[in-house]
C-alpha cells in the first residue's frame, strides 16, 4: 500500500482535491441526496470490493485497477470529509458573526 | 458527526469525475508500474544463481519462472521476489535444474575446433571452463554445448580445468568425465604429449580416477635423405636422447664419408626399443645407395633409392633380417644404370680420388671389414666395373706398431678381405691380386697417431 501511495501520489492528490471540492459544495447544496437504503447498498458494495481486493481475488491488471480505484475512492472520501467539515466551520462562524 | 452523514449523502456527484480520473490513472500508470515492478524484481534476484530466469508482470502480479540449482536457492529466490515492494502475488513457476545421472562432461578436439559438451553444475563453472579452453587453445574455436545439471561430483571444476589443459596437448581426441571416472582417447599433438598427459592425470582431484587412457602418441619419425646433387645427407626427425644423437651423427659421418651431414635431429622420448640399432643398420643400407631416402616411423623402416650394382641391391633388400626383433622393413631398391666404361688410367685416378676421401676401415687388429665401409666398397666396385679389362692390385698396409710378422699377415688378410668383397659383388676373381706390405711402405710418420692412421690403408693399383 505504501508503494502504491508513493507511486501514485499525483493521482491521489487529485482525488483528495476533487473530494475537497465536492465536500465544500455538499454543505450548502440543496439538491436531493442519496436515500438511506441506497447508501446502505453502496456501503455494502464498497465493503465487498474491499474484501475482494484484500483477498486478491481479481487477477492481473483488473486486480491492480481495483486496488487503484479503491485507493482513489478512499482519498476522495477523505477529501470530501475535510471539505465538508471546513465549509461547515466557515459557514457556522459566518452565521455566528 | 451527524452533519458528516448528512453531507455525505450529497457527495455522490463527485464520483463521476472520480471515475474519469480513475480511468485516466489506470490508462497511464499500468505500463510504467509493470516495468518498474519487473526491474525491481530482477534486481532483487541479482545475487541469486538461476538459469533461464524469466519474470513477467501483469498488473501487480509477477509470474516468475527459473531453473534453480538447489531447493534452498529456489525458495529464497521466490521469497525475494515476493518481498519486492508493490508485488501483490507471485506465480511460482520455478523448478530445480534436472539432475544428471551419470553426470557426464566432455571436451572433444578436432583439427579446427574444441567442442565442450555434457553438463556443468553452475553457469559460473560453465563460463570458467569455456574461458579456460579459450586460454589453453589460443586461436582454436571453442564451441560451448554444455548444459546445466545438478549432481556433479565434488571438485568437478578442478578436474575439468585440469583436463582442459590436457586437451591442448591433443591433436584430436575426446576427454570425458562420467561421474568421477575420466576417459581419454585420441592422438597426442607432439611426441612426449602422451607421457605428459599421463603425468598430469596423476594430479586429478581426490575422488576422480582414470577409467581409460587411450591417447596415442604420434609416429616416432626419423628421416635421412641422401642428395647426390648437393652431396648432402639430411637427417630430420627425432632421436631418443643426446648420447644416441651423438652416436648416430658419428656413424653417419663415417658411413657417408663423401657427403656433408646436415643434422636437424631433435631429442624426444617415445622411441621404440632397438631404435639406435635399427637406425644404424638402415643408415648403413642408405649409405650404399647412390641416391635414396630413409624413413623410420615407429618400428617400420622404409628405404628407397638406387643401388650401385645388382648384388648390392640384393643385399640391401635383405635389410629386414638385420633389424631388431619386431621391426619391419619396406625396401624399394632399383639399380642405377651402369656408368660408361673408362680407360685403365682413369680407373686408377678414380680409385685414388675415392680412397683419398674415405678409407676402408677394419676392426682393430683384425681383417674384418667395418660395416661403416660398405658404402665406400660399393663405390670401389662401381669403379672396377667401369674398366673391365684392367687387373687391379689390392695393396694392404699397416702402421709400424707390433711385430713385423703379424703386421705382414694382417695386411695380407685385409687386402684379401677387400678382394673377397669385390668378388662377392660379382667381379671376376682373376682381376684382383691381394698383396700385403705390412709396415714397409709408410706414407707418413709412425710417431704420431695421425701418421699411423694414414699408414693403415688399402690402396688400389691398376696394372
Amino acid at each position: 500500500m505504501m508503494f502504491l501511495a508513493t507511486f501514485h501520489w499525483g493521482w491521489l492528490v487529485g482525488a483528495v482535491l476533487l473530494g475537497f471540492a465536492m465536500g465544500w459544495i455538499a454543505v450548502v447544496h440543496r439538491g436531493q441526496g442519496v436515500s438511506k437504503t441506497t447508501a446502505r447498498w453502496l456501503s455494502l458494495l464498497v465493503a465487498v470490493l474491499i474484501a475482494v481486493a484484500l483477498a486478491h481475488l481479481v487477477p492481473g491488471r483488473f486486480g491492480y485497477w481495483l486496488d487503484l480505484g479503491l485507493m482513489l475512492f478512499a482519498a476522495y472520501l477523505v477529501g470530501c470529509a475535510v471539505g465538508s467539515w471546513l465549509r461547515d466551520w466557515v459557514v457556522s462562524r459566518h452565521v455566528a458573526a | 458527526m451527524h452533519g458528516l452523514f448528512r453531507w455525505s449523502s450529497k457527495w455522490w456527484p463527485g464520483l463521476i469525475p472520480l471515475a474519469i480520473l480513475w480511468i485516466v490513472a489506470a490508462w497511464t500508470s499500468t505500463a510504467p508500474l509493470e516495468a518498474d515492478l519487473a526491474a525491481r524484481s530482477n534486481a532483487s534476484l541479482k545475487d541469486t544463481i538461476l538459469d533461464k530466469r524469466r519474470i513477467e508482470v501483469d498488473g501487480r502480479d509477477v509470474t516468475f519462472s527459473a531453473d534453480a540449482f538447489s531447493e534452498d536457492g529456489r525458495r529464497s529466490s521466490v521469497a525475494s521476489v515476493e518481498a519486492t515492494p508493490g508485488v501483490r502475488l507471485v506465480h511460482d513457476e520455478t523448478r530445480l535444474v534436472p539432475e544428471a545421472k551419470p553426470f557426464v562432461w566432455s571436451a572433444e578436439r578436432d583439427v579446427v575446433r574444441l567442442t565442450l559438451g555434457g553438463s556443468t553444475p553452475l553457469p559460473a563453472s560453465k563460463n570458467r571452463l569455456t574461458e579456460a579452453a579459450r586460454a589453453a587453445l589460443g586461436g582454436v574455436e571453442v564451441v560451448d554445448r554444455m548444459g546445466l545439471a545438478r549432481g556433479a561430483p565434488p571438485r568437478f571444476d578442478a578436474a575439468a580445468l585440469l583436463l582442459i589443459d590436457q586437451v591442448g596437448k591433443l591433436k584430436d581426441g575426446k576427454i570425458t568425465i562420467s561421474d568421477t571416472s575420466v576417459s581419454l582417447s585420441g592422438m597426442a599433438r607432439e611426441l612426449g604429449g602422451r607421457e605428459a598427459i599421463a603425468a598430469a592425470l596423476k594430479n586429478l582431484p581426490e575422488g576422480f580416477s582414470v577409467a581409460a587412457n587411450e591417447v596415442k602418441a604420434p609416429p616416432y619419425v626419423f628421416q635421412a635423405n641422401k642428395d647426390p646433387v648437393a652431396v648432402t645427407l639430411t637427417l630430420t626427425g627425432y632421436v631418443p636422447d643426446n648420447s644416441v644423437h651423438a652416436a648416430l651423427a658419428t656413424t653417419a659421418g663415417r658411413k657417408f664419408f663423401n657427403e656433408k651431414v646436415v643434422d636437424n635431429l631433435k631429442a624426444s622420448v617415445g622411441a621404440a626399443p632397438g631404435f639406435a640399432n635399427a637406425v644404424t643398420r638402415a643408415l648403413g643400407a642408405l649409405s650404399r645407395l647412390s641416391t635414396g631416402s630413409l624413413v623410420v616411423s615407429d618400428r617400420e623402416v622404409r628405404l628407397s633409392g638406387d643401388a650401385l650394382y645388382d648384388a648390392a641391391a640384393g643385399q640391401i633388400r635383405g635389410l629386414a633380417r638385420e633389424l631388431p626383433q619386431g621391426w619391419t622393413a619396406k625396401v624399394e631398391i632399383s639399380v642405377k644404370p651402369a656408368a660408361a666404361p673408362v680407360d685403365a688410367t682413369v680407373c686408377q685416378q678414380l680409385f685414388s680420388e675415392l680412397l683419398g676421401k674415405g678409407k676402408i676401415r677394419f676392426e682393430a687388429g683384425r681383417a674384418t671389414i667395418d660395416p661403416d665401409s660398405a658404402g665406400l666398397l660399393d663405390r670401389l666396385v662401381e669403379i672396377a666395373q667401369r674398366c673391365p679389362g684392367a687387373s687391379i692390385e689390392i695393396a694392404g698396409h699397416t702402421d709400424a706398431d707390433g711385430e713385423d710378422g703379424f703386421n705382414q699377415a694382417l695386411s695380407e688378410k685385409r687386402a684379401q678381405a677387400v678382394a673377397d668383397y669385390l668378388v662377392k659383388a660379382g667381379l671376376p676373381a682373376d682381376r684382383f691380386k691381394a698383396v700385403g706390405y705390412g709396415s714397409t711402405q709408410p706414407v707418413a710418420t709412425n710417431d704420431t697417431d695421425e701418421g699411423k692412421a694414414q699408414n693403415r690403408r688399402i690402396d688400389f693399383l691398376v696394372r
